[in-house]
């Protein structure tokens, strides 16, 4: 497939297949609870929803931050996920490496978070002083985790030569060697604060600060602000799985010529790690403290970043 | 630490049947209501004798005389306390077990 | 205008400090209640509390109505606590009128009471899950809360407001396959408490609720905080064994009272999971020894509404939440001419502010929901009509021709 054709599919299929992500995790999460839960495609109906509503900016807001953010936060969000996306569809190296993906996906939610500040409602500014705090307790972990995959065995950072290392090796990259396994297990610690659901959904508890800085959202703005957030969640899983868990290197060269078979293994693994870095930790977990987040996050996944680094150094 | 334990509940809870069930709408397929509910009122008004103990009672204002000694209610103010059933001596004033009051047509909860 | 101002004064940024408003509208109120909270960071500085958003004026409705109307309008202060405000009210009634119910109408009452409070201490539990972001605890919680919400519809005809007391009396009977029903839920309910118990002990629950919202014995007495409130902080005050109504005199060994040291939220929790033991206990000793006879006097309730005297009675009795007062002052001809009602969260709000002060953002929720506000209750306390910024009586027989002859004219 051409790359160019790739990257341009690539944008309605993340689209669609993130929000069946999140209709899933909330079927599951619902069946979990033993309630019947909605159906699976009623994230889309949310967002027909919000789009027919109108629009409300609060008067406190400073308008032109607060309308563009959710658009620069769910454009940023597609585009990291549909630059993953292609390069797994297409096989080809194309423009944009981790360090880029990882980047848009930290700009959605900065973005999401400005725009929430500048309705000025005292709520968000918690929301985004919370935020601000979680940011810095998962994201450095993340970085070093995907950096390390720059220093460890396979040595590049675009995400078809990663694909390409684990094909050659026939081996999905986590169990290849200790240090990527210690960087996969760093990234999968990081989802649910990535993803901010319970225990560690601090900057937008409901109970406390009422969503934080999504508050003063509502209609089309809070469809985006949806948009953004399915698709970065989906961006993140999907990460895992191709980057350290790309289980169809396993068949070999067979994985560059049946893409659609190897695209839709990395789906379904990517469906697996939301399940148990998603579903599960907002079912059996009750909310943690900023402090206490911030502790856990500073105490395990950075060391185990840190120690991923230090083996791939090394060269384990 | 007993994270294992509610997983295993959550995950046990995921294969089984959940508890919550669909609001049907269609008679006969409803979660039943016990005998005792007290739903929407019904009037035998052949039954009524007139004696207007049910509108002396009631607490929100449901029951008034009509011209003919016999009793009018408004349905939806009607908080289903069963009072008006209990007092009647002559068990004109009964309470249903249906439960869906709702109408689109306010003159279909004036009850002669 | 005061009003209007304050919320411009909320917005406000200072330079250290946020005032955030925590309600009337939020996520974690159940109820309507303004608490006005400052902020430095994450600590909460100061609290100021504001109540008034669902004044309904229920005792002044209740001054133009006859005693039987009444009845049926106090159980609308609250949909939890409904047969503890109408036993209580009734209990004046009977002590004005000289009217003794019988052994077997008591015992049923107290069973119903006894049911009550199992499922508002579930519905406490459930909530308090719900603000430490406990979703699925919260859904086991009321799932079980949900079945003794169908014995109720089965033994009195409504899930809420069951309607069971009558003067001298109350309205249904039990079948001897109700009993059996209760005694099956009871074992039910017995397990599922005990598993609640256990996940209320798990790392991140007891994170999130041990050493929180402290409340010391001396405030606790001081601040005359009532019921498990109360009884959280070691203060050991139990209508039900002080000052015995009802059946509880008799039941008095088939209880004890749970006094718990701790001071906290856990602690405040622990009691209410602990006293739905004991009610399991009090409703086990009521199934095994319940009484035959009549349940209500055979006259007419009107009747009997008509015989009680001009007089005045206050009455107690312990809610869910605690101690509930009733002052009754009759007319002589059925009706009353003054109703006063002190609700045991009128007295546990005064309590929230040292709890309050010195704990995060993220607690307060918690520590509000420990309380078990029921602010419907305490709201009808406040007697000036806010809405328009004028006491404005409300005729109430005036209002009430209007209304009848509005759609008798349809």
């Amino acid at each position: 497939m051409d790359a160019a054709v790739a990257f341009i599919t690539s944008f309605p299929l993340v689209l669609v297949v993130s929000l069946l992500f999140e209709g899933i995790d909330r079927k599951i999460h619902a069946r979990m609870q033993k309630r019947i839960g909605p159906p699976i495609i009623q994230p889309f109906y949310d967002l027909i929803k919000l789009f027919n509503k109108e629009r409300i900016i609060p008067v406190t807001a400073s308008t032109r931050v607060f309308e563009i953010m959710p658009m620069i936060a769910a454009a940023a969000s597609i585009l990291g996920a549909s630059i993953l996306l292609s390069n797994t569809l297409s096989g080809l190296g194309m423009i944009g490496d981790l360090i880029l993906v990882m980047y848009l996906l930290a700009m959605s939610s900065i973005a999401l978070m400005v725009g929430g500040l500048a309705s000025g409602n005292p709520y968000a500014a918690i929301g985004f002083s919370r935020k601000m705090s979680m940011m810095i307790a998962y994201e450095i972990p993340m970085f070093i985790a995907i950096i390390s995959v720059a220093f460890g065995p396979p040595a590049v950072l675009t995400i078809d030569r990663v694909i390409k290392f684990q094909i050659s090796t026939r081996l999905p990259l986590a169990v290849s060697s200790l240090s990527m396994a210690s960087a996969a297990a760093t990234l999968l610690l990081c989802i649910p604060a990535a993803a901010s659901v319970v225990p560690f959904d601090i900057p937008e508890a409901k109970t406390e600060i009422i969503y934080g800085f999504l508050i003063e959202y509502g209609g089309p703005y809070l469809a985006l602000a949806k948009i953004a957030k399915a698709v970065s969640n989906f961006t993140l899983t999907l990460l895992v799985s191709v980057v350290f868990l790309y289980i169809p290197s396993l068949l070999g060269e067979e994985a560059l010529i049946n893409l659609g078979i190897s695209l839709s293994i990395c789906l379904a693994v990517s469906l697996l790690i939301m399940f148990a870095t998603i579903t599960v930790p907002r079912t059996i977990f009750a909310r943690l403290k900023i402090g206490q987040a911030f502790k856990f996050y500073w105490m395990l996944p950075l060391a185990l970043s840190i120690l991923s680094i230090i083996l791939s150094v090394i060269g384990l | 630490m007993k994270f294992g334990k509610m997983l295993r509940d959550a995950l046990r809870s995921l294969f089984r049947k959940p508890v919550t069930v669909e609001y049907l709408t269609k008679p006969g397929r409803m979660v039943p209501v016990s005998e005792r509910f007290r739903g929407r009122l019904t009037y035998d008004r052949d039954a009524c004798i007139g004696c207007l103990l049910c509108v002396r009672v009631c607490p929100s204002g449901v029951i008034a005389s009509t011209e003919d000694m016999k009793v009018a209610f408004n349905i939806s103010r009607c908080i289903l306390c069963g009072q008006c059933a209990e007092i009647c001596p002559k068990e004109a004033i009964k309470l249903s077990t249906q439960f869906e009051i709702i109408t689109g047509n306010k003159n279909g909860l004036i009850l002669k | 205008m005061t009003a209007e101002r304050d919320v411009e004064r909320e917005v406000e940024v200072e330079y250290t400090r946020l005032r955030i408003p925590f309600g009337p509208i939020h996520p974690a109120l159940k109820e309507p209640v303004l608490l006005r909270v400052s902020v430095r960071g994450e600590e909460v500085v100061d609290v100021d509390m504001a109540l008034g958003h669902v004044h309904r004026g229920i005792e002044l409705l209740a001054e133009g109505r006859n005693l039987i109307q009444t009845l049926y309008l106090i159980e609308r202060i609250c949909g939890i606590c409904s047969h503890s405000h109408t036993t209580c009210f009734i209990q004046a009634l009977e002590e004005i009128g000289g009217i003794t119910p019988s052994k077997r109408a008591l015992y049923l009452r107290t069973l119903i009471f006894e049911m009550e409070r199992i499922h508002s201490h579930l519905l406490l539990l459930g909530v308090i899950a719900y603000e430490i972001g406990f979703d699925t605890l919260f859904m086991f919680t009321w799932h079980v809360r949900e079945k003794i919400l169908d014995l109720f519809e089965k033994i009195t005809g409504n899930r809420i407001h069951h309607a069971m007391n009558t003067i001298g009396g109350v309205r249904w009977d039990l079948t001897p396959r109700m009993v059996e029903e209760i005694d099956a839920y009871m074992r039910e309910v017995e397990k599922s408490v005990k598993y609640i118990h256990n996940v209320f002990m798990d790392g991140t629950v007891e994170k999130r609720v041990c050493g929180l919202g402290v409340l010391s014995y001396d405030d606790a007495v001081k601040l005359c905080v009532v019921g498990p409130t109360a009884r959280g902080s070691g203060v050991d005050i139990d209508v039900r064994r002080d000052h015995p109504y009802a059946a509880y005199d008799e039941l008095k060994r088939d209880f004890s009272v749970v006094v718990e040291r701790g001071c906290d939220v856990y602690a405040r929790t622990e009691v209410r999971i602990l006293e739905i033991f004991e009610s399991i206990n009090i409703i086990r000793a009521i199934l095994d020894r319940l009484p035959d006879g009549p349940i209500r006097p055979k006259e007419n309730v009107f009747r009997l509404m008509r015989g009680i005297p001009e007089g005045e009675a206050i009455s107690l009795v312990e809610a869910p939440r605690g101690e509930l007062l009733y002052f009754v002052k009759t007319d002589g001809s059925g009706g009353l001419k003054r109703l006063k009602v002190r609700t045991p969260t009128f007295s546990n709000l005064i309590g929230l502010k040292p709890m309050l002060i010195g704990c995060e953002i993220a607690d307060v929720p918690v520590i509000v929901a420990s309380i078990d506000p029921c602010l419907s209750c305490t709201n009808r306390l406040i007697v000036i009509d806010q809405e328009r910024g004028e006491s404005n009586v409300i005729d109430v027989d005036s209002l009430r021709h209007r209304v009848r002859r509005r759609w008798m004219r349809q």
